[in-house]
């Protein structure tokens, strides 16, 4: 267990009919960024909620540095920082007024109090602001500072929970850089996102959730290997879709076809050979193709291959 | 040390929050003062209150009696009882409450109905025989005024039924002591009865009024009971106070464990439970900075009213006990009431309703001050936490140890319920 910085094992949770998390097991090894993706509703944030101690499961495990967060939560939450999906700052007072009140509760006092909130305040950019009121800053300077109370305790797992949903390029570019310099110093990330861009970019391996369960998880390139090196063309049409499915799966090169959402994707071995049949096909059956767009393997893709559906809001 | 931290972190917001001055001291002290103004305004040297004078018509219609032909009192000889009382009202203690004229019963009533007295004091014929039991009749001093009487004429009846009942209890001694007498064989002459109530009565007065003059030489603004009877406005302006204060502490508590269901609605609640900290260090936290906050108002409405109104809180031992069962009952409501709302929109009910219904019940004998139903709110209050603390003041400052012990006995007993209900739902809500 020490090179593992979480265990879950059968962890299970419901709420009322909805069964959120359902029987999930997984690593993550110390030093790793690791990725949960999934659409909302996934069950990502109550697996991290599990995980945090925030909420107790109803079966199943959680270590987290090898401290079960169920018998030992104190020993467990003071190796974790959390950056809640909600931005959770008392806006009415300053950046360091909110820094130093998080930095006693993770049990920060005197000297090391002040020059932790010092570091943290000039690692998320906000030292020029540092004494503002935080109901005067910025949706994304809101964000940093959301993100840099969980550093405070210089933690040794980090969950982050959608942490750039919603800001200006200019922060989702900083917190991305921040997480990927925790990672170089050694900290072990559970980074959880519907936006998948963000997963490719920054993870180690990527768990994918969907309806509560885990349905993939590897590196980038063992998730791609699940739908091959196909590309994905999407095409939305005009006329009477039904006919022209069954005629462009008999085309050469075209493995799959699924219609969604007024919307039609076709995997393809290679778009540039496939795309002339695909229009003259639509010209025999009189539909109008009016987009199209060519995307080489991706995770959406992936998705897309094991649920059916697109990886969306 | 987290519990503190957390208090403090809750006191320093709410000290930065202009509403929450506002209702913790600004109304408090508004309200108090717009009574104080209104009851004459503030403007007398030491920031005392000055009631404007009562203009009070005489009219004596006593004859005296037949029997005794002259009354003693502190050296001073009376043909009539009534012109005993009359000399007793134009005293110095009564100097700036009332200014009397003798004058005719036409010329009295006329002057009443044209707003020029403030109200008539007719005395009857018997009045003087009444007093010393040689008249059967019925004998009562008839005041004359306008329906819409002030705080001045309310002053003013009050005083002298005061004074009249102690020369009536004469009559009483007088026949409980005859009635002794005579069951040990020994017969009084009428003369000797009269002499006999006489005596008693001029006694009465001249201890009443020595009372008076003792414990004014002595610490005339360090006793609340003899102060009262020098100042009335102090009764009214400190229960105004008191009630006031009473009214925004039992806000003040439950905007405090309002800030459990802020906090859970913002993710900051949610924050702190990842934090390792336990629930139980994170509750407890909050209903401190509850109880520190309260405790500041308190103190700060005390001192403010003793140094900006003259308010005479009484003696201090049992004052602390009131602030300080006051201090726990308001908190531990606050964490009570704010238990059974699920968010904060619902918190608009608890203020505008139950707060507002149960805190103006509870202080509702500040405004049958000197009315006929003033007995009855003695009691109807103590159906809601507010009256609990409104009666452990009063006797706080009535020097009654005994009540303020009782109320205050009550009113922790009543903390120690709200809290154990509200912090065992909170922790269910939050486990």
């Amino acid at each position: 267990m020490n090179s593992e910085a979480i265990k879950v094992q059968n962890l299970d949770k419901s709420f009322k009919d909805i069964h959120a998390v359902n029987d999930i097991s997984f690593e993550i090894h110390q030093g790793e960024i690791f990725s949960l993706l999934g659409p909302n509703g996934a069950g990502k944030t109550t697996t991290i909620g599990m995980i945090s101690g925030l909420l107790t499961p109803d079966q199943g495990q959680v270590w987290v540095m090898g401290n079960s967060v169920l018998e030992n939560p104190r020993q467990a939450k003071a190796q974790i920082g959390v950056v809640p999906q909600e931005i959770a700052l008392y806006t009415d007072i300053s950046a360091r007024a909110n820094l130093n009140f998080w930095g006693k509760m993770y049990g920060l006092r005197g000297q090391t109090l002040v020059e932790r909130v010092d570091s943290v305040l000039s690692l998320i950019g906000l030292e020029d602001r540092k004494d503002q009121v935080v109901s005067k800053f910025s949706g994304g300077m809101q964000r940093r500072l959301n993100v840099g109370i969980a550093l405070l305790h210089q933690p040794q797992v980090i969950i982050m929970d959608e942490p750039t949903v919603g800001i200006d390029p200019q922060s989702r570019r900083k917190i991305l850089d921040s997480v990927k310099q925790l990672r170089d110093q050694g900290v072990t990330i559970l980074y959880t996102t519907h936006y998948m861009e963000e997963a490719q970019e920054l993870s180690d391996r990527i768990a994918i959730m969907d309806y509560g369960k885990i349905i993939a998880l590897g590196s980038h390139e063992e998730l791609i290997d699940i739908v091959g090196e196909l590309d994905r063309i999407t095409l939305t049409i005009k006329g009477e879709t039904q006919s022209v499915l069954s005629a462009w799966e008999e085309i050469d090169g075209v493995e799959k076809v699924t219609p969604e959402d007024g919307r039609i994707y076709l995997f393809v071995k290679d778009s540039n050979d496939s795309l002339p049949a695909i229009f003259d096909t639509a010209g025999q059956k009189n539909i109008r193709i009016t987009t199209v767009d060519i995307q080489e393997p991706n995770l959406e893709a992936v998705f897309l291959h094991l649920t059916g559906r697109a990886l969306r809001d | 040390m987290k519990i503190i931290t957390i208090a403090l972190k809750d006191l320093w917001r709410a000290f930065r929050s202009f509403f929450a001055l506002a209702f913790m001291f600004g109304v408090p002290i508004l309200m108090t003062a717009m009574f104080a103004f209104l009851f004459g305004g503030i403007g007398g040297e030491d920031s005392e209150f000055n009631l404007p004078s009562t203009e009070v018509f005489v009219v004596n219609h006593d004859e005296g009696s037949s029997l005794v032909a002259n009354f003693e009192a502190q050296g001073n000889t009376f043909a009539k009882m009534s012109d005993m009382l009359l000399d007793t009202l134009q005293q110095d203690s009564f100097q700036d409450l009332l200014t009397l004229t003798k004058t005719s019963e036409r010329e009295a009533r006329s002057a009443v109905e044209a707003q020029e007295a403030d109200m008539a004091m007719i005395i009857p014929e018997n009045y003087t025989n009444a007093l010393i039991g040689q008249s059967q009749g019925p004998s009562q001093i008839e005041f004359y005024q306008n329906a819409e009487s002030d705080i001045g004429t309310e002053i003013v009846q009050s005083v002298v039924m005061s004074l009249v009942d102690s020369f009536s209890s004469g009559v009483i001694i007088q026949d409980s002591v005859t009635s002794i007498m005579e069951n040990h064989n020994i017969n009084l002459s009428q003369a000797e009865q009269i002499s006999l109530i006489s005596g008693f009565s001029s006694e009465l007065e001249s201890n009443q009024t020595e009372t008076q003059n003792n414990v004014n030489v002595i610490q005339p603004a360090e006793s609340p009971v003899e102060n009262d009877q020098g100042d009335p406005l102090q009764t009214i302006l400190r229960s105004i106070m008191a009630g006031m204060m009473i009214f925004y502490a039992f806000f003040t508590g439950t905007s405090a464990a309002q800030t459990i269901l802020q906090e859970q609605e913002n993710g900051t609640l949610a924050r702190l439970f990842i934090s390792p900290t336990s629930t139980a260090t994170i509750l407890n936290g909050k209903f401190l900075a509850g109880f520190l906050m309260i405790i500041v108002q308190v103190a700060t409405l005390l001192i403010f009213a003793n140094l900006v109104f003259g308010i005479q809180w009484g003696p201090i031992v049992p004052l602390v006990f009131a602030a300080i069962s006051l201090v726990a009952l308001a908190t531990s409501f606050g964490i009570f009431v704010m238990s059974l709302v699920k968010g904060t929109k619902q918190a608009g009910i608890i203020y505008g309703g139950v707060l507002t219904f149960t805190g103006m019940l509870g202080i509702s004998s500040v405004f049958v001050m000197g009315t006929p139903i003033e007995e009855a709110f003695n009691y109807l209050p103590l159906f809601v936490p507010q009256g609990w603390a409104m009666n452990a003041f009063k006797a706080s400052w009535q020097g009654n140890w005994q009540r303020v012990l009782i109320h205050a006995s009550g009113m922790i007993l009543l903390a120690v319920i709200f809290f154990a209900i509200g912090n065992a739902r909170f922790k269910k809500r939050f486990s």
